[in-house]
């Protein structure tokens, strides 16, 4: 982004100030990735916890009815979109850096679809479930799963679909037959537009691991 | 400076542990009281040097090395200034020491035979000889407890919005409003609630253990003297939390057997009334308030663990 | 998320061009439907309507609060989308929205004069002094509340409130002030002086910080509206079962918690990465100013803990809602859960209210004692532990609760560890004014006083640390008055401290003095005397939070009381300064009054949006006071330098 204020007005800024510069937002943008990574292991860590917590707890051998089954063949599904969002994304990052803008594309926007379906799915599986969400401790903190991979999504898919259209924007603004959007050095904004690439690229792949150990949580265990 | 925080320091200490410390809360009545009063009154008298040292750094700062002083030094910089490895090395050296020793101490007193007098959970590792079989036999029914049997003595703590009433399961599990206890005996409480956190708070007797709905909290402490003793809810509970308080007393053996039996039999019409006894009590969801959703649907409990249930449900 | 991408540079070209005076385009907006604070009003207050109504309106069939009138589903929608009404009035909105058809959001510079102070503004100058502001609200609304609960404590049998509305007010007390706390320093004081500090022109997500402020006042509306609602009884703690029987106004608790949480989170997030990105080149991490140092600790808490407490709110939200169980232990959920997802994040909550005080102390001592920081990198390494330990003591808060009683002596071990670190710090204060030359100006009196008042309170934390005393003093006003030495005595103070020292740069006008040592001594005073006897109420078996106590205690009582009205004097003295100092005989303030030779203090007053006309380069460590022919601190360009090597001579 510009801050077209924090620049001198009336005056160049040096070549060394304009590389400091664009190191700065680089690193904050790596460093910003994985700072919100830490900061969401931590939110579904509280998940995490308090589904083990009231397994083994067990209050009033509530833990789970008997046959009480969150909508599995959903549940497989939303995970495995998810998954295919997380591969096309890196897919996609993987071949700008290549220098295929056109396969970034269309992996990107295939990715968006998923999330976009999946996010349907995970709505619209809540509508079918057979259980009353107080009903016990597991059916408690599956709709807390509920809502957070929810939100999981809608943060992912975001993510994704801002990064595309920027990239849109960006072959706009550079022009020319092949736009400097993948590998070469300058501008900085398409060094800036990669560095957020691999970040999303980066989250999307933690959105994958992190949901193997919830699904396995709550559709397998 | 150092002689006079030396100074200062000793006598504060001397002070504060002959004159000061027996009185000091939660008093003498029981073994817990007496082991708390002991852990604190040693903590302070290792706070009031590091407390006094500081004052005294600051005061002389303050008046020796301000600006406004005639012979201040002139400030200086410089690698001196900035570090001084024997300094930083001791006082590292010391405050671990110091940290180390009080959580060794603290955790010595945690462990001895009543422990601290504090909640321990409904599972308790460290317990004093003789709990677990009396806490079994309360639990199958068959309590008994006489004067000079050097017996423990159950009692329950159930604490509701916003009282606490006891139960003596030795003496037919009856129900009283009442806290007495024998001295010179071993007490276990068992501590729950019918609703929401409680806190059970026998200031005296230097027990506090809060009381959860569906846990037992067991306390122990041993009573070493007669006397009255106050208990209030520590934790808050709702708006008249501040009002959650009664009085208690301890009596000797045979004034409390006394006590013991004829209540029982004054109270027997209404104990067969209270749902038996038990570690923990549910609610009854199917019961006056009705299902639990909208379509009158409740969730189905295992037969096991309705109302009055015996199996400690933790 | 926010992803930086700087513009070509030929876009740049054209979009840094000042707005031409042309006249304005049909599709322009007039000035009062701009985004601005009425804006953001209107929008809550519109989206509070809507979400009200809808959540009615799905929810018909669905029985309300007891006693309340209200419907959970219905208040909770109703403050959601009032939130994002008001972040859509003030503009914070936009740019998220326009990212999604790949536009930039609009990059105006902030407008001139007063009126940015109202608006979504990305100058972190700007967001610093409206957290000034914020948070000063929100300290005085919680200081009315603690006056109503002395006065309530005068006497144990006449009462001025109702229990239930006694409950309430010391709810909403403790409420409103941790969620000040966590952002007392942060907000204001490393918002602005961060980028200073490190010699950087900006933030690294200026949008976040932005965002960071507004969500800050939209979860003080949203913990304030409990009261209409009913107020809820659970105290700051909000333990589960009463937290599940409550009214209404527990949802507006909640709910409060988690906006406020992502409010910490995007301050803590965006302040971590610019401190580690925007460092001006030099600026090695063994050159940190101490108090970016304990900027970077809290950040790292703010940002890692907070998200336990979104998530314990979440949670309790879904209970009040759509009737899951977490905590209801009937239902297969277990109220013991809150318990430790909330003091999971409530103990790094409560360094994170601790460590900024530290870091303002160690900032300041220097200039006032000219000398230079003692033991600079075991002060880094104590906020470092500190933080560290932080996150593995919170059982302490449970020892008498029954939650596993076998891990007592662990936890009483690492959290007696945690007064290593702390201990720390007091070497570092006490090492600073080893045989100096001290001048007694007003913030190195609230240095001082920082010193006074947090011995007391960790000393006393250690007595709450050790399991057999904790037996008595837990739940009970020694803890009460524990915590606040800790917080008001040493935060506050330091607060107060880096107020009267920065307020100078900050404004461009000096507080006065003599009415400012009035109100430090007022407030050092009447703050002992006001919380030391209630160490002895304590003691003597006071339980917290109570309506009715012990006659015998009302002498202690009394005095603590008569004491506590006092102390609210001495905040009406501060007001008085801020008001007499800021508006109504204002002094211009000196460049650098306090002969500091920090970083912040070398930029030109008014600070200019860039902050820096050059990059400055770091060329050695900080605080190298009294010591003739030391290097500049930094060569901000052009032959310009600080004024290092001058600071020598410059106390005579």
């Amino acid at each position: 982004m510009t801050d077209t204020f924090s620049k001198p007005k009336g005056r160049s800024e040096s070549p060394e100030e304009r590389e400091f510069e664009l190191r700065a937002q680089i690193g904050s943008i790596w460093s910003g990735g994985r700072l919100f990574i830490g900061m969401y292991t931590f939110l579904v860590a509280s998940l995490v916890f308090s589904y083990f917590y009231l397994r083994s707890s067990n209050n009033g051998g509530l833990w789970r009815l008997p046959h009480q089954h969150a909508p599995i063949a959903y549940g497989w599904s939303i995970y495995l979109l998810m998954v295919a969002t997380a591969l096309l994304a890196n897919y996609g990052q993987r071949r700008l850096r290549k220098g295929d803008d056109t396969d970034f594309q269309v992996a990107g926007w295939t990715g968006v679809l998923c999330g976009l379906v999946a996010l349907f799915l995970q709505i619209w599986q809540l509508t079918k479930l057979s259980f009353y969400p107080g009903s016990s401790g597991y059916a408690s903190t599956f709709v807390g799963f509920a809502v957070m991979n929810l939100v999981n999504i809608v943060i992912g898919t975001y993510w994704l679909e801002t990064t595309l259209a920027r990239s849109l924007r960006l072959r706009r603004e550079l022009g020319g037959e092949k736009p400097e959007l993948s590998k070469a050095p300058h501008p900085a904004s398409a060094q800036l537009f990669r560095a957020g690439v691999a970040s999303m690229a980066y989250f999307w792949s933690f959105l994958a691991i992190g949901g193997a150990l919830l699904t396995a949580m709550f559709y397998v265990m | 400076m150092t002689t006079i925080w030396v100074i200062l320091s000793v006598v504060a200490d001397l002070v504060f542990w002959f004159a000061v410390g027996p009185h000091m809360p939660p008093g003498r009545l029981t073994e817990t009281a007496i082991n708390n009063q002991k852990t604190f009154n040693v903590l302070l008298v290792l706070a009031l040097p590091v407390l006094i040292g500081v004052w005294v750094y600051l005061g002389y700062a303050a008046t020796v090395w301000s600006a406004k002083h005639k012979d201040a030094p002139e400030s200086v910089g410089g690698e001196a200034a900035r570090t001084n490895r024997k300094a930083q090395v001791w006082w590292i050296v010391i405050t671990s020491v110091v940290v180390l020793f009080l959580a060794g101490y603290g955790s010595y007193a945690v462990v001895v035979e009543h422990g601290s007098g504090g909640g321990e959970g409904p599972n308790p590792v460290w317990t004093p000889q003789g709990a677990v079989k009396a806490e079994l036999a309360a639990q199958s029914g068959t309590a008994q407890w006489a004067p000079g049997e050097d017996k423990p003595l159950v009692v329950q703590v159930i604490g509701q919005q916003w009282k606490f009433t006891y139960r003596y399961p030795a003496f037919g599990g009856f129900e009283s409003a009442q806290l007495i206890l024998p001295a010179h005996a071993t007490i276990v409480f068992n501590v729950t609630s019918l609703d929401v956190i409680h806190s059970f708070w026998a200031y005296q007797l230097s027990v506090k253990a809060d009381a959860n709905p569906q846990v037992n909290d067991v306390a122990y402490t041993e009573t070493k003297q007669t006397g009255n003793f106050t208990v209030r809810c520590s934790e808050l509970c709702g708006i008249w939390h501040g009002s959650m308080f009664n009085y208690g007393k301890v009596v000797s053996q045979s004034d409390f057997e006394q006590w013991a039996t004829s209540t029982e039999s004054a109270n027997a019409a209404n104990t067969k009334n209270l749902p038996p006894f038990a570690w923990t009590y549910v609610p009854d969801a199917n019961g006056t308030a009705g299902g639990l959703y909208p379509d009158g649907t409740v969730t189905p409990y295992s037969p096991s663990e309705v109302y009055g249930s015996k199996t400690p449900a933790s | 998320m926010t992803i930086s991408a700087e513009r070509p540079t030929q876009v740049v070209a054209s979009s840094v061009a000042p707005p031409a005076k042309r006249g304005r385009k049909w599709t322009q907006r007039p000035g009062w439907l701009s985004q601005h604070l009425g804006m953001a009003i209107v929008g809550a207050i519109l989206g509070y309507i809507v979400g009200h109504w809808f959540g009615n309106y799905v929810s018909s069939s669905y029985p309300y609060i007891a006693n309340s009138g209200s419907n959970a589903i219905a208040n909770t929608l109703g403050l959601s989308v009032g939130v994002l009404g008001w972040l859509l009035g003030i503009g914070a909105l936009n740019y998220p929205l326009a990212k999604l058809i790949g536009r930039e959001g609009r990059e105006d510079a902030p407008v001139e004069g007063w009126s940015k102070y109202f608006r979504y503004t990305l100058d972190h100058k700007v967001v610093g002094m409206q957290y000034v502001v914020g948070v000063l609200l929100f300290l005085f609304t919680g200081g009315i509340l603690a006056m109503a609960i002395r006065t309530e404590l005068l006497n144990p049998t006449t009462h001025v409130f109702s229990a239930d509305t006694y409950i309430k007010i010391v709810s909403e007390h403790g409420t409103i002030m941790m969620m000040m706390a966590t952002s007392i320093v942060v907000g204001p004081l490393g918002n602005y002086l961060v980028p200073l500090m490190i010699g950087a022109r900006r933030m690294a997500f200026p949008r976040i910080e932005a965002f960071s402020f507004w969500i800050f006042v939209a979860g003080y509306m949203v913990i304030f509206s409990a009261l209409p609602y009913g107020g809820f009884p659970t105290g700051w703690t909000g333990y589960a079962p009463l937290q599940t029987q409550a009214g209404a106004g527990m949802v507006s608790y909640l709910l409060g918690f988690a906006v406020i949480g992502l409010g910490m989170m995007a301050a803590g997030f965006n302040i971590a990465v610019t401190i580690i990105n925007y460092r001006a080149p030099g600026m090695s991490w063994s050159r940190l100013p101490i108090f970016v140092w304990s900027i970077l600790a809290t950040a790292a808490l703010l940002t890692l803990a907070t998200p336990v407490l979104f998530a314990g709110g979440l949670f309790g939200l879904l209970d009040k809602t759509v009737q899951t169980a977490f905590y209801v232990n009937e239902h297969g959920g277990s109220s013991y859960l809150w318990q430790n997802l909330f003091w999971f994040f409530g103990h790094p909550e409560v360094y994170i209210m601790a460590l900024p005080g530290f870091g303002i102390v160690g900032e300041i001592m220097p200039v006032f004692t000219r000398k230079p920081l003692f033991a600079y990198k075991v002060a880094a390494a104590g906020m470092i532990g500190v933080a560290l330990l932080s996150f593995f003591v919170w059982q302490h808060h449970l020892f008498q609760s029954g939650i596993n009683p076998d891990m007592r002596p662990l936890f009483m071990l690492t959290t007696e560890l945690i007064s290593i670190p702390t201990g720390f710090i007091f070497l570092v204060g006490m090492g600073s004014l080893y045989k100096a030359k001290i001048r007694f100006e007003v913030p190195m009196l609230f240095c001082m006083a920082l010193f006074f008042n947090f011995l007391i309170g960790g000393v006393t934390g250690v007595f709450l640390s050790d399991v057999p005393v904790n037996v008595t003093v837990h739940g009970g006003f020694f803890v009460l008055s524990h915590f606040h030495y800790t917080i008001m005595g040493g935060l506050l103070f330091a607060f107060m401290a880096g107020l009267y020292f920065w307020l100078p740069k900050m404004t461009g006008r000096m507080m006065n003095s003599r009415i400012g040592k009035w109100h430090f001594w007022t407030m050092f005073v009447f703050f002992n005397l006001t919380f030391f006897p209630m160490f002895v109420i304590g003691l003597l078996g006071q339980p917290r939070r109570v309506f009715t106590y012990a006659t015998n205690l009302q002498g202690l009582n009394d005095f603590s009381s008569v004491s506590a009205f006092l102390l609210g004097a001495s905040f009406l003295l501060f007001f008085a300064n801020l008001m007499w100092s800021m508006f109504i005989s204002p002094v211009k303030a000196p460049a650098n009054p306090w002969d500091s030779l920090g970083l912040e203090w070398q930029t030109a007053n008014p600070v200019p949006l860039y902050n820096f006309e050059r990059i400055p380069v770091v060329m050695t460590d900080p605080y190298r006071y009294s010591e003739p022919g030391a290097p500049a601190f930094a060569d901000l360009g052009e032959g310009a330098s600080s004024s290092a090597s001058t600071a020598g001579s410059s106390q005579a």
